[in-house]
């Protein structure tokens, strides 16, 4: 059974910035995923960007280049 | 209490709203409707006189205690943000597709599942039409649709819709102004008092569990995530146990009583537009009364389009009639989806598309 483990999460203003974000990883082969805005963080019920801890200064790499606007950083256990 | 930190509890909350909707559709909701947000936003336009289809007309209870409920549980647990700002024209329109969609179907998606648990195979090929719309929906969102950010505004706007709604309920008990309909569906209902509790209760359990149809298979295609798909199922099982046991189960295509058709295209176009309009507007038509109780603006632009949907539907004559039994020659006559309705969905579906692939993320920038 998987633990739940510490992770960096990137919430956006919109659907399309994660989107966008997901898009702009792949390119730059940073490690991470899509996924749904986790409940502690938001009631509301859109996407965010699921990635290792240690990847936070390429995620600001990245969203620096491609003028990706993140709403918050946070931090969350997660599968 | 975290409703989503694991399966079982979202499968609770879907229990909960499962057990609220049986309740309802067991002390007088119409059979097969119980709890749909498409029908009983219609019938209270029609109370307020948006529409003059005598037999459609109720303030409904339940849409007034979800928008309430979900905005007290977000007060009290200080989920409430009071937002605008993004397209609400757009929304609006995206919100008369929602209605005019399922009122061509005959039920929101909420009710398609409840149709679905009581066999109605008719709501079972509207789901692939659904599916199909919520998919052409994430396509839209992959390439880029994006209907610009809301910002944080007056706290004040954000409780207008809760406000409206106490108004009506208000109105619908301490005065006659309302209309409300002395036969056919509108005079379907279980009493006023429960109505109201159940809407409370789902209202909160659907707010702190992000309950949504559209959202449910979204998550699947696009990130294979099954957390609010979970919800559904759950209150699938419940619905289904439910018309077993009370002997509403009837595996079939025509079925006088349920308030359905069998126009299977138009069953699938119809939700086809519902599950497409819903991926673009953020959520289903029951997400859409949550998120305006949880104070979004935005969303409550959305239900103010499906309220004019619904009444538009009925003045123009776009609404589905159902399959419906003769008492007196037991004949069955169906139902259909009238031509000015399946102009409607087309127009609907072609408003989608251009909502959908023309409004790009980099054009809000």
């Amino acid at each position: 059974m998987r633990k739940k483990v510490l992770k960096l999460v990137v919430t956006f203003h919109t659907t399309a910035d994660a989107m966008a974000m997901e898009k702009a990883c792949k390119e730059a082969e940073v490690p991470g995923r899509l996924i749904p805005v986790p409940r502690e963080i938001s009631a509301g019920c859109g996407l965010a960007w699921c990635a290792p801890l240690s990847e936070r200064e390429k995620l600001l790499v990245v969203m620096a280049e491609h003028g990706i606007e993140q709403e918050d950083l946070h931090e969350c256990m997660l599968l | 209490m975290n409703l989503t930190d694991s399966k079982k509890k979202l499968a609770l909350a879907g229990l909960v709203c499962g057990l609220v909707a049986a309740c309802l559709a067991y002390f007088g909701n119409p059979a097969n409707m119980a709890f749909c947000i498409a029908c009983f936003i219609r019938d209270t336009a029609g109370a307020l006189g948006l529409h003059s289809t005598e037999t459609v007309q109720y303030a409904r209870p339940e849409i007034i205690g979800l928008v309430l409920g979900a905005f007290l549980i977000s007060a009290a647990t200080k989920e409430y943000r009071s937002t605008a700002g993004s397209s609400p024209m757009v929304r609006f329109v995206l919100g008369m597709i929602l209605a005019i969609g399922s009122l061509v179907f005959l039920g929101c998606p909420l009710r398609m599942i409840i149709r679905m648990s009581a066999g109605d195979l008719n709501a079972w090929v509207a789901l692939i039409g659904f599916i199909l719309g919520v998919g052409t929906g994430v396509i839209a969102l992959k390439k880029g649709f994006s209907l610009g950010r809301a910002h944080l505004t007056n706290r004040m706007s954000g409780g207008v819709m809760p406000v409206l709604m106490l108004g009506i309920l208000v109105l619908a008990l301490a005065t006659t102004l309302l209309k409300s309909s002395q036969s056919g569906p509108g005079s379907m209902h279980a009493p006023i008092a429960l109505s109201l509790i159940g809407g409370l209760i789902f209202g909160a359990f659907a707010q702190k569990s992000r309950m949504c149809f559209a959202g449910s298979i979204r998550d699947v295609i696009l990130m294979r995530n099954f957390d609010l798909l979970t919800i559904i199922g759950s209150f699938f099982v419940v619905m289904l146990i439910y018309n077993v046991a009370t002997g509403n189960f009837n595996l079939a295509f025509n079925t006088p009583g349920v308030i359905a058709h069998s126009e299977h295209l138009w069953n699938i176009l119809g939700m086809y537009a519902v599950g497409f309009a819903a991926v673009l507007a953020g959520g289903c038509p029951l997400r859409q009364l949550i998120l305006a109780g949880q104070g979004s603006s935005d969303s409550a632009m959305t239900v103010i389009g499906m309220f004019i949907g619904a009444a538009l539907a009925h003045n123009l004559g776009l609404a589905a009639s159902a399959t419906a039994l003769n008492p007196e020659t037991q004949e069955i006559t169906a139902g259909s989806v009238p031509l000015n309705g399946k102009a409607a969905v087309i127009i609907c579906i072609a408003v989608c598309f251009i909502i959908g692939f023309l409004n790009k993320r980099s054009e809000n920038k």
